[in-house]
């Protein structure tokens, strides 16, 4: 058993380790992928337009779709999202779609990328579709999603021309209305560095692949100025305060009154929160950094078509009315709910984007390379 | 870093093993008042989540925010923040306490079989009941002793939950961190295999210095063919010593931390205030929630199945290598020795990939035998560990009498190891059913899709910070346990103990 697993670590290491240089090279080779953000200023009338032009282009779809997606009857989907809403999703997915069977399996990130890549190295043709947030990207780069497209692109407020982006994960900056008054707040998650919240401020780790580590990210490319990016990064160390590496842990210690401000929070959990009276609040006024969570079709899928039809359907405004029926947010930009940005945040708002190439495809190098020598320096 | 984890480590397996052995010594061999109440009392602790221990312990201490700081500002007036969760001592303080019953399960078999005549000598010679206890009671346990120690001092090793939500804080790192980094940063088994190999290496240091230990097995056997009877011992004034050491773990391992789940299970959120105000403030829509979880009743129904299918098979199977290593000759079973413990020394995620490796492209995958098997290697150390250190302590002149008899290995051990293990069986059974029906995280990449595994549905909770949807879970499932282990108890009449 012993020396079994030594030497399985020692193929699996390789194999990761090729994996990821695979992803490197990739990474060289279209760089260029990704689109950026969609945040033109539309126009009400472009922006029904092209939410019809979407509505049409998804029937379209659906129904080239569908027939191919019912003769292969099932649907397996590899994903990190709570039972409870795996389960709300697939059922309203077999009731629109009758003769496809949707079945799950829930693991975290990490779960998902070592079963995804042993089983893709394994040549196993074992599931079709991973609907994540950090692991699709990741798994790319490893060479085992197949590039998809959704029709319905121009309706996003992230697309990304080989994962369909059906949800986004929302970060505001939140504190705990006990603790600290309107007028003290900061205005700007850059502000937070400021000597002035020493002691009152949770962190969340910048060194692993968390939501301050995606922020970073999203600010960097954002401010393109490196001597601003290394001030605030310098700022926030300078701050001295303890750091967690659970960002749900933190955020009931910011609720619990240990920390005044949560550095950062998910906008779905404070909505949450708030509804039942807890004293948190977030900042309208400071722009909310999203991440994407996406569904990647497996390259090796037995049922490709079921794939795409998910992905396609989870966009679509019935999806997305499931998607935040179980409290996420939408991806949509014409899609209007409690935690879609155009509601939470005052008009004109631009989020801040996560899209760096490098970033979603090995945090760790691009921590390496940004961070980690101002962190740890 | 090592240095940090070796403090915590060791630090958390001397507290809770010791603990665990002086509450297995005060129930099965002292005339404290109340003992035959507390038999089962070290064992709550066991159906408490190890997360749920954290979260309990960093409510109680955090800080700024933490029960206890508060309340000695709000009643005494002490501005200084005595408690703080989130340092070294806090971790230890806190695994320690989880290490308790692993302790006294162990101990509390080798204290109820005890061959008085070992005693009886000291006294004839003079010597004072405590004086016994520490030079002859004690020195005679030190197997079982060790045994929990090893496996303790391992769990605290690779445990992710202390370091992570307590230590990280602090800026405490301990080894594991490593661990936990290479999966959640870099997503890469690989490495974290790599960096498991230092585990293994110091798990195979530990149990040499085990097996020198015990390297004459007959030293320790207490249990020989002269037939035994448990001797309580008189030990005048400090009964009531030990009385207040069985009410003072009482209050802490036990009470204080569950009240405080319950509490935060029914009140709208936590911060002292609120805690404070209950029970004016009583909710119970976190109930509500937890039992219409979609998963609940199919989840845990195929995880009381499994587990309990799993804890029989392991603790037989460790009974049977315990027995072939210390009681047959045969070539090479020593070897067993460490191999049977070494799964203990991955990190779960690392023995859950080995295992889909093993099983890849075989019809095993994807099907509940896999999930079976994964489980049953996650275990067996357990059961393995709990079997050799009980059957060290049996003298090789009962299976000698019976060999000379013309006995078969099989009568040998249907016959006589097997009905002396007895008070041990029931421990570890009762034990790796625990631990089994929450395990999340060896199971995890061995589920198939489709199927539902209790635990991962009901700690989800935990994962996604639910923490009071997560505390009314724990007491629904702490309900449970109580009921299955209930049942269990007077269904198949198994004796834990007394």
């Amino acid at each position: 058993m012993t020396k079994k697993s030594s030497t399985i670590g020692a193929v699996v290491f390789l194999g990761v380790l090729s994996a990821l240089q695979g992803g490197q090279a990739a990474e060289t080779k279209d760089k260029e992928t990704v689109q950026k953000t969609t945040e033109k200023k539309v126009a009400p009338k472009a922006a029904a337009d092209a939410t019809a032009a979407a509505a049409q282009a998804f029937e379209k779809v659906s129904k080239e779709l569908y027939p191919k997606a019912k003769q292969e009857g099932n649907l397996i989907i590899y994903s990190v999202w709570d039972v409870e809403h795996l389960r709300a999703i697939t059922d309203a997915f077999m009731k629109k779609y009758p003769g496809i069977k949707a079945t799950y399996w829930q693991g975290t990130n990490p779960n998902i990328v070592t079963r995804v890549l042993t089983e893709f190295q394994g040549g196993q043709s074992s599931f079709d579709v991973v609907l994540s947030d950090n692991a699709p990207p990741v798994i790319r780069a490893a060479g085992a999603i197949a590039p998809y497209e959704t029709v319905q692109k121009d309706v996003l407020h992230i697309h990304d021309p080989t994962l369909a982006t059906v949800s986004l994960q929302i970060q505001a900056l939140t504190y705990n209305t006990k603790k600290i008054k309107p007028p003290d707040l900061p205005k700007s998650w850059e502000e937070v560095a400021n000597p002035k919240y020493k002691g009152m401020v949770a962190l969340d780790d910048p060194m692993r692949a968390g939501p301050l580590s995606s922020m970073l990210a999203g600010l960097k490319e954002q401010w393109k100025d490196d001597t601003r990016f290394n001030n605030f990064v310098k700022g926030l160390k300078a701050l001295n305060v303890p750091v967690h590496k659970s960002t749900s842990a933190m955020f009931r210690l910011v609720i619990a009154g240990e920390y005044a401000i949560c550095m950062p929070a998910l906008l779905h959990d404070v909505m949450e929160e708030k509804e039942k009276g807890t004293p948190i609040d977030y900042i309208k006024t400071v722009p909310p950094v999203v991440f994407p969570r996406q569904a990647g079709i497996y390259v090796k899928a037995p049922d490709p078509n079921a794939a795409k039809l998910f992905a396609e359907w989870l966009i679509s405004v019935e999806g997305q009315k499931v998607i935040d029926s179980v409290g996420r947010e939408s991806s949509r930009r014409d899609f209007e709910s409690k935690t879609s940005i155009q509601h939470a945040f005052p008009k004109g708002t631009k989020p801040i984007p996560v899209n760096d190439k490098l970033f979603l495809e090995d945090p760790k190098k691009w921590l390496d390379t940004y961070v980690k020598p101002i962190w740890e320096g | 870093m090592l240095n940090n984890s070796m403090v915590y480590a060791a630090g958390a397996a001397a507290l809770g093993t010791g603990l665990g052995a002086l509450l297995a010594w005060i129930v099965a061999r002292t005339n404290t008042p109340g003992r035959a109440l507390v038999e089962l009392m070290p064992l709550y602790p066991i159906l408490m989540p190890p997360i749920m221990k954290n979260i309990a312990w960093i409510l109680l201490l955090a800080p700024k925010s933490g029960i206890l700081n508060n309340m000695l500002q709000q009643y005494f007036g002490i501005e200084l923040q005595v408690f703080n969760a989130f340092s070294l001592a806090g971790m230890i303080w806190v695994f320690g306490l989880a290490c308790v019953p692993l302790g006294y399960l162990f101990l509390l078999p080798i204290f109820l079989s005890f061959d008085p005549s070992l005693e009886e000598s000291a006294y004839i010679a003079g010597s004072k009941p405590l004086n016994t206890m520490f030079r002859i009671t004690f020195p005679l346990a030190i197997p079982a002793l060790l045994s929990a120690f090893v496996l303790n001092f391992l769990r605290a090793l690779r445990s992710f939950e202390t370091p992570v939500l307590q230590g990280t804080p602090a800026g405490i790192k301990v080894f594991v961190n490593r661990v936990y980094d290479s999966v959640a940063l870099e997503f890469n088994t690989g490495l974290a295999t790599a960096y498991s190999m230092v585990l293994v290496v110091l798990s195979v240091i530990t149990l040499l210095f085990y097996v020198r230990a015990t390297r004459f097995s007959e030293r320790y056997a207490t249990i020989t063919g002269k037939g035994y009877r448990v001797k309580v011992v008189d030990i005048g004034k400090w009964k009531y010593v030990t009385f207040l050491a069985v009410l003072g773990y009482f209050l802490v391992g036990i009470a204080i931390p569950f009240v405080v789940l319950i509490v935060v299970s029914m009140i709208p959120y936590f911060d002292y205030d609120t805690f404070m105000k209950f029970p004016s403030n009583i909710v119970f829509s976190n109930y509500y929630t937890v039992i219409h979880h979609p998963s609940f009743v199919t989840g845990l129904y195929n995880s009381l199945v499994l587990s309990t299918l799993i804890a029989i098979v392991t603790v037989f199977a460790g009974i049977v290598m315990a027995f072939t290593i210390y009681r047959t000759r045969t070539y090479g079973a020593k070897v067993f020795e460490f191999i049977g413990t070494l799964p203990l020394a991955f990190p779960p995620l690392v023995l859950s990939v080995g295992l889909v490796i093993i099983f890849l492209g075989t019809p095993l995958y994807n099907s509940l035998w896999a999930l079976g098997l994964g489980l049953f290697v996650a275990y067996f150390p357990y059961a393995f560990r709990n079997a050799s250190g009980s059957i060290v302590n049996i003298h090789k002149e009962l299976d000698e009498a019976a060999w000379v008899h013309g006995a078969k290995w099989r009568h040998v051990f249907f016959k006589i190891t097997l009905p002396i293990l007895k008070p041990s069986v029931g421990g570890a059974l009762f034990y790796i059913f625990v631990e089994a029906i929450r395990n999340v995280d060896v199971a995890v990449l061995l589920v198939s899709p489709g199927h539902e595994y209790g635990p991962v549905t009901l700690f989800e909770y935990f994962r996604v910070g639910q923490w009071a949807e997560a505390a009314a879970g724990g007491v629904i499932y702490l309900v449970i346990l109580i009921v299955a282990v209930t049942v269990a108890k007077v269904a198949f009449n198994i004796k834990f103990s007394l």
